[in-house]
């Protein structure tokens, strides 16, 4: 079996002399919560669509749970769960209606597997309602059963948290990584980095159409940690700090240190700070966030153009 | 089946649709009889029976030519209602062959359409039969069966026309109104021209037609050609669509 169930390679979509999807190389591993991150046209949601079928790609290969396709694409889409931007429904059927709609277009087993998916989005006393009546949030959940109806080995969300309240945000993070404990690998599309950073074990930052960066998420926040510093004597401070690359802000100096730099670390520096003569009135180290990350990669790539 | 299941089940839950099918199928022949047998009791020297054989040609006419509508709107729904509601996207991610979600709209559409047809069928026929009088020329099996044929065969071309033009579409608003258009006016239009009726469906349609009210001047050979390209052209068209189209 493949390590990656999710593979691209020099993928490409054009919309005429529009490129929005150029050249990617993308490599989902099995069995993780991958995020997929990038800014609004960034062609999140057109190579979401590619690998789903939706749309064909220009140019490129890809390879859906070690299948190619579209060569064998009703085979590799048969364990593969999708929501593609937002959930659409016929609104006056019911939920459970809905449900056995896109049963009956999969294996005969799918039917089989409505309740427990009702049950496992907390929708399971209003599946006999229209969709008509539902929020926002339950058809968010409802499209997530949806979703589950194909045993997916591979479940692709986009944007998956759109109108859930921060408990059903705190439901979707525990079902997200129920789903990655029991061996599933779920994409996240999403634009909020802060849910990506606290679901996610790894992720990719797309923008203009290309991957620019991927990898492990601990990976992501870069080669550099930060110390803020707060003293009461700042240049005698700078000085000893000589040798790091600092800055100074209204909070105090921060010192920026490799990834590999410990506790130790901080004790160390404390240490001479101390022993120079200077009082320290704050040491705290911190990494940056996935968001800091976020905007100083797509931002780097906005002030080369 | 699974599959035509569904499609019947998309149509069936749409309470306008089904209602207005009901009407459009039901209402010509209900009221029309009820017209007739009311118009000969209250004056039975004028209005002959309601029954008898002119009785029923007359009322299926009027059920293919109202009843027409109705398999526009059932055939308009069933081939863009999934793509309408954005539901399309979701059975493609399925990975099933979008010609196979395509075909499964004819059955499934059919099914809900033709039992209609065939009720309103079946209360005409009863009551060409048991509302004749003595002096009319009677209803025979014979007669049944081949209206019964010709009735199927107008509703069911009606449905796929409507099905392959909605599903090259994708729209069944701007479907149903092109459909409605064509078949209330600019079809009976061309064909009172006269010049094309090898070339018309409702032309092809009336040389079928049991015992025609109108004169065209189409054999039986072209009109099945002419039916089957009227058929098959549409539904071509649909299915290239629905396979190629982004979702």
């Amino acid at each position: 079996m493949n390590d990656f169930i999710v593979e691209t390679h020099a993928l490409t979509k054009r919309f005429g002399s529009r490129v929005a999807v150029d050249g990617v190389d993308l490599r989902i591993p099995r069995g993780s919560a991958f995020g997929y991150l990038g800014p609004n046209g960034a062609g999140k949601t057109t190579l979401i669509r590619m690998l789903l079928g939706l749309t064909p790609a220009s140019s490129g290969t890809m390879q859906l749970r070690g299948l190619p396709v579209p060569e064998r694409r009703a085979e590799a889409l048969a364990r593969v769960g999708a929501i593609v931007e937002e959930p659409r429904f016929h609104p006056f059927l019911t939920g459970r209606e809905n449900l056995q709609i896109v049963a009956a277009a999969r294996e005969p087993a799918a039917h089989a597997r409505i309740g427990g998916a009702l049950d496992l989005v907390g929708l399971a006393n209003r599946a006999d309602e229209r969709v008509n009546q539902y929020s926002l949030g339950m058809r968010q959940r409802l499209g997530v059963a949806r979703a589950l109806l194909g045993d997916p080995e591979l479940l692709i969300l986009d944007e998956p948290t759109n109108g859930l309240d921060p408990a059903g945000i705190l439901e979707f993070r525990g079902l997200v990584r129920r789903l990655v404990g029991e061996g599933r690998t779920v994409v996240l599309s999403s634009h909020l980095l802060d849910e990506v950073e606290k679901i996610c074990d790894a992720v990719a930052i797309v923008d203009r159409g290309s991957v620019v960066w991927q990898g492990p998420i601990d990976a992501i926040h870069g080669g550099t940690r930060t110390v803020l510093v707060a003293v009461d004597d700042e240049p005698a401070a700078l000085a000893l700090l000589d040798r790091h690359e600092v800055e100074v802000t209204a909070e105090g100096i921060i010192v920026r240190l490799s990834t590999e730099a410990g506790p130790d670390v901080v004790a160390g520096l404390n240490r001479r700070l101390v022993n120079a003569g200077i009082g320290v009135h704050r040491l705290e180290l911190s990494r940056a966030s996935l968001e800091a990350r976020f905007l100083e990669i797509t931002s780097r790539l906005e002030e080369a153009a | 089946m699974r599959l035509v299941r569904a499609e019947f089940l998309k149509l069936r839950k749409r309470r306008g649709l089904a209602a207005a099918a009901i009407v459009l199928t039901l209402a010509p022949i209900v009221v029309g009889f009820a017209v007739l047998t009311i118009l000969h009791a209250v004056d039975p020297e004028r209005y002959g029976p309601a029954g008898g054989f002119e009785n029923l040609q007359g009322s299926l006419e009027l059920l293919t030519q109202i009843g027409i509508v109705a398999a526009i709107l059932v055939g308009a729904t069933a081939g863009a209602g999934d793509r309408g509601a954005g539901v399309f996207r979701e059975l493609v991610v399925t990975g099933r062959s979008r010609l196979q979600l395509f075909a499964a709209r004819i059955p499934g559409g059919l099914a809900f359409l033709l039992p209609l047809v065939a009720v309103s069928f079946a209360i005409a026929a009863i009551a060409s039969v048991t509302l004749a009088g003595s002096g009319q020329e009677p209803v025979t099996g014979e007669t049944i069966v081949r209206y019964a044929g010709w009735v199927a065969l107008d509703m069911v071309l009606a449905f796929l026309l409507a099905l392959g033009v909605s599903s090259a579409l994708g729209s069944r608003g701007t479907s149903i109104g092109i459909l409605l258009a064509w078949q209330l006016a600019a079809a009976p239009l061309l064909l009172s021209t006269g010049k094309l009726d090898g070339v018309l469906p409702n032309a092809a349609l009336a040389s079928l037609q049991p015992e025609p009210t109108q004169i065209v001047s189409t054999s039986l050979s072209v009109a099945i050609v002419v039916l089957v390209c009227w058929t098959l052209a549409p539904l071509a068209i649909g299915a290239w669509r629905t396979s190629t189209a982004d979702s």
